[in-house]
């Protein structure tokens, strides 16, 4: 009977095609309005590494002033100082850790026909490949050895490798980076998780860096540091005086794999910090977190308010676009009274009559789906075209958004047509049949 | 076939009471043609459509083939319309949008055969009525006449107990009229019991028994005898 109903649901939209224009292009309307903004959040809520963000943790600290607290006392720094990170890294009590900021710098190619490339960087430490499951295509990370050694090793992006070394295995090599030799250990594959969650301080959305370098070299002053950087005292004048004051420019993940492994670290910070205190640092109250990915993403607002606004508001259309629908169905299923009347008066029963006209709200809810695929599509061109890099990655539909889509003009329309079916499928057949 | 005990069906509004039917009556049995005749508000179609299970009744006892109606539910009722009655109008009731094979296809769907039996049927029945060539036609593209044809055709498709007829000639001319009424009465001479619900005099006396509706009662009438007395005392 499914098919049966099927080819009864196209003759009736056919025969009605105006009607049936309409109800399709207001579940249309509404399906894209919807998606358009769902997609949209749901890439920037989505978990960019699921298989352990439970395991990643974003360190932060309260060393701020005590006078003014960082965020008004809600939140502490999102970033450490150079002291705090290093001794954490000293204390090595993290099954993997990494220290980071962003860097910049001008690589210079041996051939002398390729012009300079000004390249984005990360200056961090060996285990940063490991905790954030970086891709190779050639070679690997430095060691832990290299850090301490402060090696001037690096490891670049497929696009630098491709614009500098034509893709080739460039391992061994060495290339000029902000006129320093570095060797190259190691090619990663395209790279870009979304939300960019290692560094949401410089843009949770921004493409991922270019080159990777040890960060022990920032202090050595070989690389340039970009990024945010904030101080609530002055620190002095020069790099040393910079790297032992009170300024916030770097970050720090530990990698826990167990909840004991969490306990046993906060308490180690909590101790750390007591420590601190004894030296006339961190004078306020104990704050110190371990958040994990999802935790830190949601901390750091990466799904904006605006973007949540904005869904708000599209679903909000979509409902009023399925009460128009639902009206239209109404008026189209009781404009087929007599037919419902005779089709009970020959043997259907009210079991069958609502299946056929919900699969004929279904039919209508499906092309509906399908327009408002398309409708999405523009929108979220649209979109990125008006908030430009922020958004680019974010406005796209994949086989997961492109079937939800689908499932939620089916099931609206179903739900919005189940009023007008149960109306119809009670209908007095008497009264209809002796109109006639 | 069909018995009906002290019927009555009540319609109640908000103010007002309409008795409808009142000790209503009926014992149809299996191979008969009778006519229902009676005035306008008489309770003709409400008989009707309770013998159809189109319509519930407010007190009494009907016996359809056996089954006891006031037991059965929508599924039940729905299952005896398709499986022991076929339903005439007096408007056709053709579905509009779907071709004369479709028309026919409906109850056979709900009955639950197999597409070669019900294409079967359908040649058959379409056949029966002389309407096999214009299997792939619209109901608008045919006569009042041909339409009421492929009416009976889908009345006959599910080899129903008895026919009710609803005015089955009251929006035709008097010739069509009277090719459907011998329609009819080839189906009842082949066994099928029909009641039809007529104004038209002449066509109910074509009928071997005549029963009056009046103020919701049934009573019976010979127009047979009444016919022939009038004649002797000419």
């Amino acid at each position: 009977m499914f098919t049966y109903y099927l080819r009864l649901a196209w003759i009736s939209i056919i025969r009605h095609w105006g009607l049936s224009l309409v109800m399709i292009c207001a579940i249309g309307l509404g399906i894209g309005a919807a998606m358009t903004t769902i997609t949209v959040n749901y890439l920037m809520s989505a978990n960019p590494i699921p298989h352990k963000s439970e395991q990643l943790f974003f360190i932060q600290l309260d060393s701020w002033d005590v006078n003014d607290p960082f965020d008004e006392g809600v939140n502490p720094p999102d970033q450490l100082t150079y002291t705090d990170s290093t001794n954490l890294m000293k204390a090595n009590k993290a099954f993997r850790q990494n220290v980071q900021a962003q860097a910049y710098g001008v690589i210079e190619p041996e051939d002398a026909d390729l012009l300079p490339i000004s390249v984005t960087a990360r200056a961090n430490s060996a285990d940063f490949f490991a905790m954030f499951d970086v891709p190779f295509i050639y070679g690997s990370g430095w060691s832990q050895q290299a850090d301490t050694s402060k090696e001037q090793v690096i490891v670049l992006s497929k696009k630098i490798n491709d614009q500098v070394f034509g893709g080739e295995n460039s391992v061994g090599k060495t290339i000029k980076f902000d006129n320093n030799i570095f060797k190259i250990i190691g090619v990663i594959d395209h790279w870009q998780p979304k939300p960019r969650f290692y560094d949401i301080t410089t843009g949770a959305f921004n493409e991922s860096e270019d080159v990777f370098v040890p960060f022990s070299l920032i202090a050595e002053e070989k690389i340039r540091r970009s990024g945010n950087t904030n101080c609530w005292k002055p620190s002095g004048d020069g790099m040393a005086a910079f790297l032992a004051g009170e300024c916030i420019w770097t970050q720090f993940w530990v990698e826990l794999r167990t909840e004991q492994e969490k306990q046993d670290y906060m308490t180690f910070l909590n101790a750390y910090v007591e420590e601190q205190k004894q030296y006339g640092r961190f004078e306020r109250p104990i704050d110190n977190r371990l958040s994990n990915v999802m935790q830190w993403l949601e901390n750091q607002e990466v799904v904006a308010d605006d973007a949540r606004m904005m869904m708000a508001m599209a679903l909000m259309f979509l409902t009023v676009c399925l009460l128009n629908t639902i009206g239209l169905l109404l008026a189209k299923f009781l404009g087929k009274a007599p037919e419902i009347g005779l089709r009970q008066a020959l043997g259907a029963s009210k079991a069958t009559l609502f299946s056929q006209y919900i699969i004929e709200s279904a039919c209508i809810g499906f092309a509906g789906g399908i327009l408002g695929l398309g409708l999405s599509f523009l929108g979220l061109i649209g979109i990125e075209n008006l908030y430009g890099e922020y958004m680019q990655g974010l406005a796209t539909l994949d086989i997961t958004m492109m079937t939800f889509a689908i499932v939620l003009a089916l099931v609206c329309t179903v739900v919005a047509g189940l009023y007008p079916t149960w109306r119809a499928c009670n209908i007095s057949p008497a009264q209809q049949l002796k109109s006639q | 076939m069909l018995i009906m005990k002290n019927i009555s069906k009540v319609f109640q509004t908000a103010d007002i009471q309409t008795h409808a039917l009142r000790d209503f009556n009926l014992t149809v049995n299996e191979g008969d043609f009778v006519s229902v005749t009676g005035p306008s508000g008489s309770g003709k179609t409400t008989f009707l459509n309770i013998a159809g299970l189109l319509e519930t009744y407010t007190s009494g006892d009907f016996t359809l083939d056996g089954e006891d109606i006031g037991k059965l539910n929508d599924n039940g009722r729905s299952r005896m319309r398709n499986h022991k009655i076929g339903f005439i109008f007096q408007s056709f009731n053709l579905i509009p949008d779907l071709n004369l094979f479709d028309n026919v296809d409906v109850p056979l769907r709900y009955r639950g055969f197999d597409a070669k039996e019900r294409k079967s049927r359908i040649e058959e029945n379409l056949e029966r009525v002389g309407l096999a060539s214009r299997m792939k036609h619209l109901p608008s593209q045919l006569s009042g006449g041909q339409q009421q044809r492929v009416a009976i055709a889908r009345a006959l498709a599910t080899d129903p107990r008895f026919l009710l007829a609803d005015e089955p000639t009251g929006n035709l001319d008097s010739e069509m009229a009277q090719g459907v009424m011998s329609l009819l009465e080839d189906i009842n001479k082949q066994g099928t019991t029909i009641v039809m619900v007529t104004h038209d005099a002449q066509l109910a006396q074509r009928s071997p028994r005549t029963i009056q509706v009046m103020d919701g009662r049934v009573s019976e009438l010979d127009l047979h005898l009444a016919s022939t007395n009038q004649q002797a005392i000419a």
